[in-house]
């Protein structure tokens, strides 16, 4: 998934490259740019759901989930997000949507047949957090600062290389801007999914705030990625698209790869809410 | 919650109650029921979140016995119940509507005492419509301060909005009302 977003990404910063190289000017760049940014922000609810299969239910087709995310959203302060189902066996759940006002909660079946009420509880106070702290619209911004910091250089070195040889733009010039632009990405992305395993820490925290129960969101979390080695590979694959805002992520693998990965490995989350537990036991004034 | 709140991945505590303005309803009920139409039925609850620890337990139990205490003078009587979703209600009933807001307010206060404010979710007051005999809610929300009501009707799951705008607008005076419509949450199979 990572590796995917990866050369995703990298084909994206060498077209730009190209582009420049074409001569399109620094303004209609920033456009396209901002264009990108504006869409995924706008329409990346709509196409992922779909993506997913997930359908909104009313409250009389899901009453528990709408009771218990309703209560969840009196304790967290915040309004009633969209809440929407998707018929499938992965055990998951994440949220989408710019504002806390336009958000959506989507919860898979598999999830919901496979946990307590207390851990899907739990479960769905992680997703309102990411929601209350505004992770959507934040990890857009910040994947558009990190295109932005990549076509800076780009321009640096096409500005300065282009005032210093003559106009003379040869081959070796273009590729020394290709290379410099793919590292500050690269250095970039890897900020970025840093930025996304700390978010996902901070919703682990909000989440254990809201329910008051850190232990049940822990054996929500092992219970899923028990359940997640075992689903085959197709399903994995089918959902495998989008994993910034699931609970899990779909491919749980080694260590080498924590890296590359959008959330932090499995134990540090439980090592965190136990601690946020013993806080807990410890009394108030903790 | 602040700007640097949500760059920083969200505050540290949840947000603790409102401003305390429980006892507006002790004056509106005056207005609801001469001039809405609606009856109190000598019971209310609060709802909170009980944390499985020993210290919010003994914090609870304490409360409790106050309140057990209390209501042997003021002749209420006190019962305390887990619902589906986990939470804990404290109901109390006695014919006299201002001990009721009393009751529920001690609860409340000595939570808040404990330091466990945040976990309180709402107050339930339970009205019947003097016309139709149906059931009339009024929640207050801890976080907002504000109340809002709730009417089910209609089929399972189902509220009666046009009934609580109407009442809404009615009692808008004499009760602080939450302003947005998207946080009146219903409180589905109150057990009042």
């Amino acid at each position: 998934m990572a590796l995917t977003m990866l050369l995703l990404g990298a084909v994206y910063v060498g077209f730009v490259v190209l582009l420049l190289a074409a001569g399109v000017g620094a303004t209609v760049m920033l456009l396209i740019v901002g264009g990108f940014a504006f869409a995924q922000l706008f329409l990346s609810d709509k196409i992922a759901l779909s993506a997913m299969g997930a359908r909104e239910v009313t409250p009389e087709e899901a009453p528990g989930l709408h009771a218990m995310i309703e209560r969840l959203c009196i304790q967290a302060d915040l309004p009633k997000p969209k809440i929407a189902v998707a018929d499938i066996q992965v055990p998951n759940a994440f949220a989408l949507g710019r504002s806390q006002k336009k958000a959506t909660i989507c919860a898979t079946t598999g999830i919901m047949n496979t946990l307590s009420p207390a851990e899907l509880e739990g479960v769905m106070a992680h997703e309102l957090s990411h929601v209350k702290n505004r992770d959507v619209l934040i990890m857009t911004i910040a994947s558009f600062f990190a295109s932005v910091a990549a076509m800076i250089t780009q321009f640096g070195f096409i500005f300065g290389g282009g005032m210093g040889g003559d106009d003379d733009e040869g081959g070796a010039g273009f590729l020394a801007v290709l290379l410099v632009s793919f590292t500050v990405y690269i250095i970039s992305f890897f900020l970025m999914l840093a930025l996304s395993r700390y978010r996902e820490f901070s919703a682990d925290r909000g989440a254990a705030l809201v329910t008051g129960r850190p232990s049940a969101l822990s054996s929500a979390l092992i219970k899923i990625s028990s359940q997640m080695e075992k689903v085959p590979q197709q399903d994995l694959r089918a959902a495998g698209e989008m994993n910034a805002f699931f609970i899990v992520p779909t491919s749980v693998k080694g260590a080498i790869q924590s890296v590359f990965s959008t959330h932090p490995p499995m134990d540090k989350r439980i090592e965190r809410l136990g601690e946020l537990e013993r806080q807990l036991q410890a009394g108030a004034s903790a | 919650m602040g700007f640097l709140d949500s760059i920083f991945g969200g505050a540290r505590k949840l947000k603790a109650p409102a401003p305390d303005r429980l006892f507006a309803m002790t004056t509106a009920h005056v207005a609801l029921e001469t001039e809405l139409g609606l009856r109190h039925r000598e019971v209310a609850g609060i709802v909170f979140q009980p944390l499985s620890t020993a210290d919010f337990s003994g914090i609870v139990r304490e409360s409790e016995e106050l309140l057990r205490g209390a209501a042997e003078d003021t002749g209420s009587s006190v019962e305390s119940a887990d619902d589906a979703h986990g939470y804990r209600w404290i109901k109390v009933r006695d014919p006299d509507f201002e001990d009721l807001v009393v009751s529920l307010n001690l609860i409340s206060s000595q939570l808040q005492a404990g330091g466990y404010g945040d976990r309180l979710l709402a107050c339930v007051f339970a009205f019947t419509e003097e016309a139709g005999g149906r059931p009339v809610y009024f929640i207050y929300n801890f976080k907002r301060g504000s109340f809002y009501p709730f009417v089910p009707g209609g089929g399972p799951q189902r509220r009666d909005t046009e009934a609580e705008l109407r009442l809404k607008a009615q009692v808008g005076a004499e009760l602080p009302i939450e302003p947005e419509l998207e946080r009146w949450f219903p409180l589905w199979d109150v057990p009042l």
